[in-house]
């Protein structure tokens, strides 16, 4: 089930289903049409887990990356570049989650992965930021469900590393 | 300026073949791929013009094998019992090469073969400085002395370097570029170094400081400090550090790396090994596009197990990078907790 987003294309061979999410196209049966709702780029359904994934293709990955600047002024700028990508990376999941709760599909975990052109390391603390944001797992006594169990933010190399059963290529 | 290295048959390496940026060189790779080998054969062939040694001797006392048999630094493989190192350098464009050459039977230093231009290298002084792990700064009262009266088992860079730094200050005012340096280092370790019967002290408001006392970090930039104000670290002249990020808070890695790309514009050539990913980043983002930078990367051949190189001059390019492959073995480790058999 080939899937092209983004620059993207990716084939989820074990999906049950799998589509463009944020599909703009009216006359398709996936057509999105919430504009008040941001959306992932792509959901594929497999028999034990709903899998959202964004895609982000930077020309400049060094501008995210706050670990690194140089001064403050720098450090400022990459942090909202930094803080900017997180959130939109954040509210896409929330938004989408809520669409899906309204197409009552929601009831298997959900997997949030970000496939993002950025280096290991930033991929790895934007992961972590991620999963505190969303935020992942329980985090009330009072919770019975979760958004989501699983946040991970990793590059188009890590992903076909792990991901054998779902191969994605740039176009 | 040093152009290229070659290796046969010696330490770890099979044959392994470098060549080199004039301006700033970054050495990374896994443990055991030869990192420090690489840049203590470059300080010993560097040193030898200004301390006069023979290369065979320099190379024993700075790699230190066992018993200072120096055949033991022939790689032990089947099939061959000798090895060499070739280095090139170009001096007032003029290359030159020199060669030493081992079996595993040379014992003594003397017995070892020395090929190419002998004359013309020793005739062209180099000054260079080799900065090692470990700090030495602290341990400086009486460690020289000790070292050249007594039998002590280590390293002959440790010694060295000690050398460098007591190099009293040059004549006069430091040049404009000098003190600019000196400024930013003052800046950051909050001070002035300085020695009183072979110890080091870091002088400011608060008063003396004795390096023992001090953060390593600080005393790794009062080291350079001394280095700057000395003049050892002038145009022409070559550093090799290795792996500089050590005891080093990454906040003064941003210092680090600003000093070390501005020596490199003064014409200094540098050589750093280091397994720190923000460490290389500062450098990525240090540099602008007309300076001289190279990545080198070392990693075993899978197939063959021999080391190997590859370099970029873009830090996006690297690979393999086992700095960044950390980290994606940190991502490998958490998707595979995270997702168990989905996409597998």
């Amino acid at each position: 089930m080939i899937v092209t987003s983004d620059g993207y294309q990716i084939d989820f061979t074990d999906a049950i289903s799998a589509f463009k999410f944020d599909e703009t196209d009216k006359t398709k049966f996936t057509y999105h049409g919430v504009t008040a709702l941001k959306a992932v780029d792509i959901i594929a359904e497999f028999p034990s887990a709903y899998v959202f994934v964004e895609i982000k293709d930077y020309q400049k990955p060094e501008d995210f990356d706050e670990i690194n600047a140089h001064d403050e002024v720098e450090k400022n700028t990459k942090h909202l570049n930094y803080k900017r990508l997180k959130n939109y990376l954040k509210y896409k999941f929330r938004d989408s989650f809520l669409y899906r709760f309204a197409e009552n599909k929601i009831s298997k975990p959900i997997s949030y992965i970000c496939l993002i052109n950025l280096d290991n390391a930033l991929n790895t603390k934007m992961s972590k930021d991620l999963r505190l944001e969303l935020p992942i797992g329980k985090k009330s006594t009072r919770w019975v469900n979760e958004f989501s169990h699983v946040c991970n933010v990793l590059n188009l190399k890590k992903w076909n590393d792990n991901f054998p059963k779902w191969p994605a290529q740039k176009i | 300026m040093l152009t290229e290295i070659k290796f046969d048959n010696f330490t770890a390496f099979d044959k392994l073949s470098i060549e080199f940026s004039k301006g700033i060189n970054i050495i990374i790779g896994e443990n055991s791929t030869g990192k420090t080998h690489i840049i203590k054969a470059l300080y010993s062939f560097c040193d030898i013009t200004k301390s006069k040694k023979g290369v065979a001797e320099k190379i024993n006392d700075v790699f230190y094998p066992s018993g200072k048999q120096i055949g033991r630094l022939v790689k032990r493989s089947q099939g061959s019992d000798s090895g060499f190192i070739e280095m090139k350098r170009i001096v007032n464009d003029q290359e030159m090469t020199i060669r030493l050459t081992l079996t595993n039977h040379t014992i003594t230093p003397d017995k070892a073969k020395i090929s190419g231009s002998t004359k013309q290298w020793m005739d062209h002084p180099v000054e260079s400085v080799f900065i090692p792990v470990k700090d030495m700064m602290a341990n400086a009262p009486g460690f020289r002395s000790l070292y050249a009266t007594r039998n002590i088992h280590f390293e002959e860079v440790y010694a060295d370097i000690i050398d460098r730094a007591f190099l009293p200050p040059l004549k006069g005012q430091p040049d404009k570029d000098r003190g600019r340096l000196l400024e930013i280092l003052q800046k950051s370790i909050d001070g002035k170094v300085i020695l009183k019967n072979e110890e080091y002290f870091l002088k400011n408001k608060q008063g003396e400081l004795e390096f023992t006392l001090l953060a390593e970090g600080y005393r790794k930039l009062g080291l350079l400090w001394l280095l700057i104000q000395n003049g050892t670290l002038l145009s022409g002249s070559t550093l090799f550090w290795d792996e500089p990020e050590t005891n080093l808070n990454p906040k003064l890695m941003k210092t680090v790396v600003e000093i070390l790309v501005e020596l490199q514009r003064l014409g200094v050539q540098v050589f750093i090994t280091t397994h720190d990913y923000v460490f290389l980043k500062e450098f990525e983002l240090a540099i602008n596009p007309s300076d001289q930078i190279l990545y080198h990367s070392l990693f075993r051949n899978q197939v063959s197990g021999e080391i190997s190189h590859s370099f970029f001059s873009v830090f996006q390019d690297i690979s393999p990078n086992a700095i960044d492959d950390t980290f994606g073995s940190l991502i490998d480790r958490q998707l595979s907790r995270d997702m168990g058999e989905l996409g597998k």
